[in-house]
């Protein structure tokens, strides 16, 4: 028997799989092909204090070995979030994590409440990476200071567990991570999409109508696996790993870098079960190789090197 | 509805090239035969590879629900379609569906006139047939560029009592857009429906608004996951749906891609 059990900031995942925030709405959808029960967990779609339209169309292209999306954060809102949606989830079989996103820090403090009072919910994510908003998102998290505000306000408003989604657009990923871990994250998941753009060359306009959009799916992968083990190298808080993870055993090359557990994103648009396929493959992969607990992979990495 | 979705390996029962670029391939998918109706569509994933990567979604265009078999009609436009095209008899190929809201089919006199371009004619073929299973009386309005990307008349036949074809040079049919046709055939009881490129679509929504015909729409955008988890393809609307989430947009994937024309904001994009 394998332990795929994974603990990030108190929180017992059955396995180290998560669906990642935006891909997987509320969970509704994807209930009638899935069974939650055999999944790590489920991270919501960004909710926001008020209500927003999103983006105009088009909002996603697909590119080479990925996509680009400009969705801009349409959801319903906190409250419309907390009546319509939140009942569902929390009867589901499976870890949720609720992702919100302030335009400001005091929409942070403010959501984080409203989220705690949901009651049910295991932990926060905080969506300070988003690449498709004109305010908050990516702001705060490519500033070290900005993004240590926006955790700080979320923390003393919660007594939940509390992970900052991080930007790959960032000098160095490793600094961020250390500014919110001071701030009072318990973990830390990245990365979110690159900012990437689609040209329609015989209309020479924009493909998206967001202009730009963020990039997701396999061709983020390495950027996200180098990201990944720097950040584990730099703080003590758990790393969920995120970025074009489509297999078992991309899954388990995020861990050996340093990720307790990872985030299944455009895989899942391509493969609705492909995060149950994941999980089914670590598990595989561990008992073919002696492995007893699949924790005892994470950071596993053997470095050798100038760099090391 | 979603409770319906199933995803499965479906096999190519037949191809052929139907129209100039344009393929005809029947599924043996008993899982979404028994259950689709018109207006509905599949995601096929016709590679399993990093490039293509996202699945392509197809309008279903006829079923066979005894024999489990379902079509597709497509334009053979990029490395999706072409992969699909080129499948030999007997080739797997992931089938997730049926997907999507379609057709409300119902009784309208003294017609029900279904408006078509390019493979826009695709789900109007299957909602044709099952109208005339109905006794609807029924015409069809066939759009193409060009008399070579015409589908073949044994395709349009089965849709409808009547096919009226159109070609913007002329070639086959009237010449100039199909809307032109709809002078002719419409009525304040026809129930009106359609599928084609934006303008056309704005255009038939327009007449039918000025006649007082009620007209249904199934609109096509850049999709991703097609099953409503990514708000990637987002149609804007002109009142907020009843889905609160949706506000301004709606997605062409479960809220349509079959919309009332006068629900749609015609002026937003496109």
């Amino acid at each position: 028997m394998v332990d795929l059990a994974v603990r990030i900031a108190g929180v017992t995942f059955a396995n180290p799989v998560l669906l990642a925030s935006g891909t997987c709405n509320y969970g509704e959808e994807l209930s009638a092909l899935i069974d939650f029960a055999r999944l790590g967990g489920l991270v919501t779609k960004t909710i926001t204090l008020r209500p927003r339209a999103g983006n105009p169309p088009p909002r996603t292209v697909e590119t080479a070995a990925g996509m680009l999306n400009s969705i801009g954060l349409q959801n319903p809102g906190i409250e419309t979030f907390a009546v319509v949606h939140w009942p569902f989830l929390k009867a589901l079989p499976t870890r949720v994590v609720v992702n919100i996103a302030g335009e400001t820090v005091d929409e942070f403090a403010e959501l984080a409440a409203r989220v705690d009072a949901l009651g049910g919910v295991e932990a926060m994510e905080l969506n300070i990476s988003c690449p498709n908003v004109s305010k908050g998102g990516m702001l705060f998290g490519s500033d070290p200071a900005a993004a240590a505000a926006a955790v700080g306000a979320a923390r003393r408003a919660t007594r939940l567990p509390v992970i900052a989604k991080l930007t790959p657009h960032v000098a160095d990923i490793a600094e961020v991570a250390r500014a919110v871990e001071a701030a009072g994250a318990d973990a830390v998941s990245l990365i979110n999409t690159l900012v990437g753009m689609a040209v329609d060359l015989e209309r020479r306009r924009p493909v998206l109508g967001g202009v730009t959009g963020g990039l997701s799916g396999p061709a983020i992968k390495p950027v996200a696996l180098a990201m990944v083990w720097k950040t584990a190298r730099a703080v003590r808080v758990p790393v969920i790993g995120i970025g074009g993870i489509a297999s078992a055993r991309d899954a388990l090359e995020f861990i050996v870098a340093g990720a307790s557990a990872v985030q299944v994103g455009t895989a899942t648009f391509v493969q609705p079960r492909a995060c149950i396929e994941i999980a089914e493959g670590i598990r595989a992969h561990c008992e073919q190789r002696g492995v007893s607990a699949v924790g005892s992979l994470v950071g596993s990495l053997i470095v050798r090197g100038p760099r090391a | 509805m979603s409770a319906a979705i199933e995803d499965g390996l479906a096999r190519v029962v037949a191809s052929a090239q139907v129209a100039e670029a344009v393929q005809h391939t029947g599924l043996a998918a008993p899982w979404v035969a028994a259950r689709a109706v018109p207006g509905q569509f599949v995601q096929l994933r016709v590679s399993t590879g990093l490039s293509p990567l996202l699945r392509l979604p197809l309008s279903i265009a006829g079923v066979d629900a005894a024999r489990g078999l379902i079509e597709v009609i497509y334009a053979v436009v990029g490395p999706k379609t072409a992969l699909l095209g080129r499948m030999s008899v007997g080739t797997a190929v992931g089938c997730l569906g049926p997907l999507g809201h379609g057709f409300e089919v119902r009784a309208s006199r003294p017609r029900a006139v279904l408006v078509g371009g390019g493979v826009g004619l695709a789900p109007l073929l299957y909602l044709g047939s099952s109208l005339r299973a109905l006794g609807q009386p029924t015409v069809l309005l066939a759009g193409a560029r060009t008399g070579r990307q015409h589908l073949p008349e044994f395709l349009l036949a089965r849709a409808a009592d009547r096919v009226l074809r159109s070609s913007d040079d002329g070639s086959v049919g009237h010449r100039g857009p199909v809307t032109d046709l709809l002078a002719d055939e419409l009525e304040g009881g026809c129930g009106v429906y359609a599928c084609g490129p934006r303008a056309m679509l704005r255009e038939v929504a327009a007449r039918c608004r000025s006649r007082g015909a009620p007209c249904q729409v199934s609109v096509e955008e850049y999709m991703a996951c097609g099953l409503g988890v990514c708000m990637g393809c987002a149609v804007a609307v002109r009142a907020p749906g009843p889905a609160p989430a949706h506000g301004r947009y709606q997605r062409a994937c479960v809220e349509g891609p079959v919309f009332a024309a006068d629900a749609l904001d015609w002026e937003d994009h496109g």
